[in-house]
């Protein structure tokens, strides 16, 4: 059996497509919303972005389409970026030096063995850290350079993080997950909670409206985890082990949710795993071994060798 | 974020708390409702001490016979002093002939007392009786009566008696006119006396030259108190002075040491009460502090430790775009809502407390009682406040966390 067939199991057994039908589905209620025209076709083809034309988004529309200037100057930028962990007497650099750009629009996938670095790189690609030495360049600003409170409004508004332990807040239900970085954006509650219906129906929980995180499946919660990650339409996704807690079927509904986010919808997704059938995804692939890039791939999307 | 958003998360957080959560709450509620309970018995205590001081008349002065050096200092209540060296001293008219030069003295009467067997309708009840001068009595005393009329200068076997002797101590009322039997002395009702609550309600009033053919051992001219009524109250102090000097030459006494007599003022005696009162309300006030900064404590311990399990939860927030405001808000309105919470239990205890301490110590309290909008509102105050302030350090130290070492927590 070949790997292609064998996803195709499990997408009919999954069935990804429904749930992209549903995403399509409401992008069409959204249109029609909004435009007031009845055309109601399958729309097989989802030009018509539903986030950028729905207007729940917090962030600016301007930032939802296009952040860089053109397609030449990277989105994310790592110039001899070093990681140094102080442990009393001891110092241990987890990142030794790693040049890196990241072009808005692509699947970067970085590859490693465990310890190798991969976490404490996406720490700083995600504004969660500051490098040791060297700059990490956010659409040409140093991260360095900038106050908490800037930083925590590009992670809430840019970025949209997915952990391998999902890291739902166990007090709140479903909905109250979803719509929590709708409510640190001071989104109006009404439309918050309009975007995290839509959203769940996208990931396909909303019968599970009103479950605790405690309530829910392993699949689900990351399920969840993602439609939070979407609620203020970041333009960058990134994911640190996104399936590593998940079984492989699950694992792969995940993945592909990701891969037609990033076709239809035009994100910039960075995973981080040592899952290496991740990389049938990548548009690039960042190997990474012992604080160090070892080597970087080119890849053209979901030619997976056979 | 929104103030609601804070206080709909700060609510989540509270609603589920650990059983922990809610011990702490029982360290505020004792603390408010110690507070509550005190702070209004204490004005119950006020009030009543207050409202049968205010019939009190603040410019008398009371002498009599008998000194400790012990209570010199205390101007406790006269009864308290006759023990000593000297109790078979005298206060006779003499006394009061050497004080009438006094000018700051404005009235001056001897007065005997004793207890006497007195009749009605069949019935004998042991009553106490005081003498006192006519020509004074009604212009010093502080008593009125409900019905009938004080003592008048031509008086002689008449008696003005206490409201509990009219209604409560034979099974007939006496009433005004009726003539009741002292040592088998008819002696005529002139007037009843109001109400006081104390026991002054059980004595009888008549003037002092009836009352020494009825008391056993009265002698004439010799008094067991000598009452002065100061010119006004400003004057109290250094008249007290002047009496001392006074009867110590007059007694010829020379040494303190062999003094015979003492001085009392109703004024200090005012005072060294509603002193008491206040230092007593103080303590038990300071005790309830105590036990409010105990809770707070708690809070604090409770707050430091749910810091400390949510590390993760606030690593989580801060990556989806919470600002260091946000945390410490949060956390602030969760810790606010612990004194509220405590803050309205609090209260309903310090009612149940005030309430039953009242209703222990005596049914007049109670009219004071119960506890006042303004103090249940101060209360409530009080424990937000602390809820605040016991929250701030664990509040700032979780919204200072970094978002990777918070999210890394285990
Ligand atoms: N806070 C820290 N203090 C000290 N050393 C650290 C710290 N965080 C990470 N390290 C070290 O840095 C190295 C890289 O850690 P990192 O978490 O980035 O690995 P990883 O590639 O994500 O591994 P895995 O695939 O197992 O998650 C490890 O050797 C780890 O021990
Ligand atoms: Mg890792």
């Amino acid at each position: 059996m070949t790997l292609t067939e064998i996803i195709e199991t499990f997408k009919t057994k999954l069935n990804p497509s429904k749930t992209m039908d549903s995403l399509e589905r409401t992008a069409n209620f959204y249109d029609e919303s909004e435009n007031g025209s009845g055309e109601s076709d399958s729309g097989e083809d989802l030009k018509s972005n539903p986030y950028s034309n729905s207007a729940t988004v917090a962030v600016k529309s301007s930032e939802a389409t296009r952040i860089t200037l053109n397609e030449k100057e990277p989105l994310i930028k790592l110039t001899d970026v070093w990681k140094i962990y102080q442990m009393g007497e001891v110092e241990f650099a987890a990142l030794k030096g790693i040049d890196l750009e990241i072009y808005e629009g692509e699947f970067l996938v970085v590859l490693g063995p465990s310890g190798s670095g991969k976490s404490t790189l996406m720490n700083l690609l995600g504004c969660l850290d500051l490098p040791s030495k060297g700059t990490v360049f956010l659409n040409s600003r140093d991260i360095s350079e900038l106050a908490e409170s800037e930083l925590a409004r590009i992670r809430g508004q840019m970025i949209g993080f997915i952990f391998q332990s999902f890291n739902l807040i166990p007090t709140l239900n479903t909905m109250g997950n979803v719509i929590l970085p709708l409510e640190f954006q001071e989104e109006e509650p009404e439309k918050a909670r309009q975007r995290g219906e839509y959203l769940l129906e996208i990931v396909g929980l909303s019968d599970k409206k009103f479950n605790l995180p405690s309530q829910l499946s392993g699949g689900q919660r990351q399920r969840v985890a993602i439609a939070r990650s979407l609620a203020v339409n970041p333009p960058i996704i990134l994911a640190d082990e996104p399936t590593g807690n998940l079984d492989t079927k699950t694992g792969d509904y995940i993945l592909d949710f990701l891969s037609k986010l990033h076709e239809k919808e035009g994100k910039t997704i960075i995973i981080v795993t040592h899952d290496l059938d991740i990389v049938k995804h990548a548009t690039r692939v960042v190997y990474i071994r012992d604080g160090e890039i070892e080597k970087i791939e080119e890849r053209t999307k979901n030619k997976s060798e056979k | 974020m929104r103030n609601s958003t804070y206080l709909k998360m700060a609510l989540n957080m509270l609603l589920h708390s650990k059983l922990r959560s809610w011990l702490t709450i029982i360290g505020i509620v004792i603390g408010v409702g110690s507070v509550i309970g005190i702070v209004s018995l204490g004005d119950a205590m006020q009030a009543s001490v207050q409202s049968s001081l205010s019939d009190l008349d603040l410019t008398k002065i009371t002498i009599s016979p008998g000194y400790t050096q012990a209570s010199s200092n205390m101007h406790g209540p006269p009864g308290m002093r006759e023990s000593g060296a000297s109790t078979d001293s005298e206060l006779t008219k003499d006394d009061i002939a050497a004080l009438r030069g006094l000018d700051s003295i404005q009235y001056i009467s001897g007065e005997i007392s004793g207890s006497e067997k007195v009749k009605y309708a069949g019935q004998t009840a042991t009553l106490s009786i005081t003498g006192v001068d006519p020509q004074v009595w009604k212009y010093m005393t502080t008593l009125k009566t409900q019905s009938g009329r004080l003592l008048e200068p031509a008086d002689k076997y008449v008696a003005v008696i206490g409201s509990s002797i009219a209604s409560e101590t034979y099974d007939h009322d006496i009433g005004v006119n009726q003539v009741i039997t002292i040592n088998n002395k008819s002696v005529r009702v002139v007037g009843v006396l109001e109400e006081k609550g104390e026991g002054d309600d059980s004595k009888i009033y008549m003037p002092i030259d009836g009352a020494l053919n009825l008391i056993t051992d009265a002698k004439k001219d010799v008094y067991d108190t000598i009452t002065v009524k100061a010119r006004s109250e400003d004057l109290v102090d250094s008249l007290m002075d002047d009496i001392v000097k006074k009867l110590m030459v007059s007694r010829h006494i020379i040494q303190e040491d062999d003094r015979d007599f003492s001085v009392t003022a109703s004024k200090s005696m005012a005072e060294s009460v509603t002193e008491m009162l206040s230092s007593m309300t103080l303590f038990l006030g300071a005790i309830a502090a105590v036990s409010l900064l105990v809770g707070s404590v708690g809070i604090a311990n409770t707050m430091f430790t749910s810091v400390l399990e949510k590390t993760k939860e606030i690593g989580t927030m801060k990556a989806i775009g919470a600002k260091n405001r946000d945390i410490l808000m949060i956390f602030l309105f969760n810790s606010a809502m612990v004194g509220f919470v405590g803050g309205i239990l609090g209260i309903m205890l310090g009612w149940i407390v005030s309430y039953g301490l009242q209703s222990m110590m005596g049914g007049d309290m109670t009219a004071g009682g119960g506890v006042s909008i303004s103090l249940m509102i101060e209360g409530l105050t009080l424990a937000i406040i602390i809820g605040v302030i016991s929250g701030v350090v664990p509040a700032y130290r979780a919204s200072k966390l970094k978002p990777v070492d918070a999210l890394r927590y285990e």
